[in-house]
């Protein structure tokens, strides 16, 4: 009852060793299942939806973070995914570099990935949303004029150009604030700084972004500003590893 | 909030902190801690505790359970219980508190009343909801 869903940068033959060390290694654990190329198909949306009316209980993303954004993408957005959601797992095999998430989930390397399915400890977490794109770990702001309104009470001003990170679920080990950050609690948490002493913890559930700029989201996707940023309604229960970086 | 020495322990559980380098504007309500570092104009309220540390800029009128004040206020101050002005802080505003502790070096312009019954009526709100729960 397992879908892999390979992405299609994987076709390429400097990955054909990783994945060859994948396949034999879930074989080696009984963790079989289908596999689907995304390379082969148009429309993911309707390939994940018939998997999970066909009651599939576990969709692993094969890839980086922009496979995990692709597939979480079609899970939610599936008419289906709400009644199905507290039933279908979601994890992540790592391959390749861009991998922040699966790290955020304590799975390091491929093999890893193989055995943290195994033991099947899972997890459940919010996903955020920005404009129109969802993310799981985090959105950096990259802008010398924005303005940050939290919550329709109050905005930020910022005295200085500084980092800026509106984080769902903490994928930063050093961060200060580490421990403040629940990944399922329906809010968002605004950091500015980060690791070193000034810095700024703010939790809110909407937080709209104004002036001229882009988000990059999971260290993968631009969105231009303004936007808007929050967190979706439903949920998604992930497989992770015990050394995740979130609580 | 204090410590046996009576200093203000910053508190790392604070549910909000604004950094030096951040200006808010706005009706701030929150229900846990508030640090405040930089500056803050509209106003602060929450069911919890705030501190306003020495370089911070506080153009708000302030309502919470217990303070800490080390910066520069603008505004009226209301607390619950008690509030602790430190030797750097200047007030511009009426203060109305429970109780209340003011380090030498201190400046308030402005009414302060200090009532033990805010501070009681406090306590016996919070005895009451204990014995509802």
């Amino acid at each position: 009852m397992n879908a892999y869903i390979y992405d299609d940068f994987l076709n390429k033959s400097r990955y054909r060793r990783a994945i060859n060390r994948v396949e034999i290694r879930l074989t080696d654990l009984g963790l079989n299942g289908k596999i689907i190329r995304l390379g082969a198909i148009k429309n993911i949306k309707d390939v994940i939806q018939a998997e999970i009316k066909n009651g599939i209980k576990n969709i692993i993303a094969v890839g980086n973070n922009e496979t995990v954004n692709k597939v979480i993408s079609s899970m939610i957005t599936n008419k289906d995914y709400g009644f199905f959601q507290k039933d279908v797992l979601f994890s992540v095999i790592p391959i390749g570099g861009n991998n922040s998430i699966a790290h955020s989930f304590g799975i390091k390397k491929e093999e890893e990935a193989c055995n943290i399915l195994l033991a099947r400890r899972v997890q459940q977490i919010d996903i955020a949303y920005a404009g129109n794109n969802i993310f799981l770990n985090k959105a950096e702001l990259l802008s010398n004029d924005a303005i940050i309104e939290i919550d329709d009470d109050y905005h930020l001003e910022l005295k200085q150009k500084t980092n800026i990170k509106i984080i769902n679920v903490n994928d930063d080990n050093y961060l200060a604030f580490k421990n403040k950050i629940i990944s399922s609690d329906n809010n968002l948490n605004l950091v500015v700084g980060g690791r070193n002493q000034d810095n700024t913890f703010i939790t809110s559930k909407r937080i709209k972004i104004s002036g001229t700029g882009e988000l990059i989201l999971d260290e993968t996707m631009l969105v231009p500003i303004p936007t808007e940023i929050g967190i979706i309604e439903q949920k998604i229960n992930i497989i992770v590893g015990k050394d995740r970086s979130f609580n | 909030m204090f410590n046996k020495e009576g200093k203000f322990e910053k508190f790392k559980d604070a549910e909000t902190i604004i950094g030096a380098s951040i200006k808010v504007k706005g009706n701030f309500n929150g229900q846990g801690d508030i640090v405040i570092e930089g500056s803050l104009e509209g106003s602060l309220k929450t069911v919890a505790n705030v501190f306003v540390g020495e370089k911070a800029k506080v153009s708000a009128n302030i309502d919470a359970s217990e303070a800490l004040i080390a910066g520069e206020i603008n505004g009226n101050i209301k607390i619950k219980k008690y509030l602790a002005i430190g030797k750097t802080a200047k007030i511009n505003g009426d203060v109305q508190c429970g109780e209340i502790s003011i380090e030498r070096g201190a400046s308030i312009t402005g009414q302060i009343i200090v009532s033990s019954e805010d501070s009681k009526k406090g306590e016996n709100k919070k005895e009451k909801i204990e014995l509802e729960a």
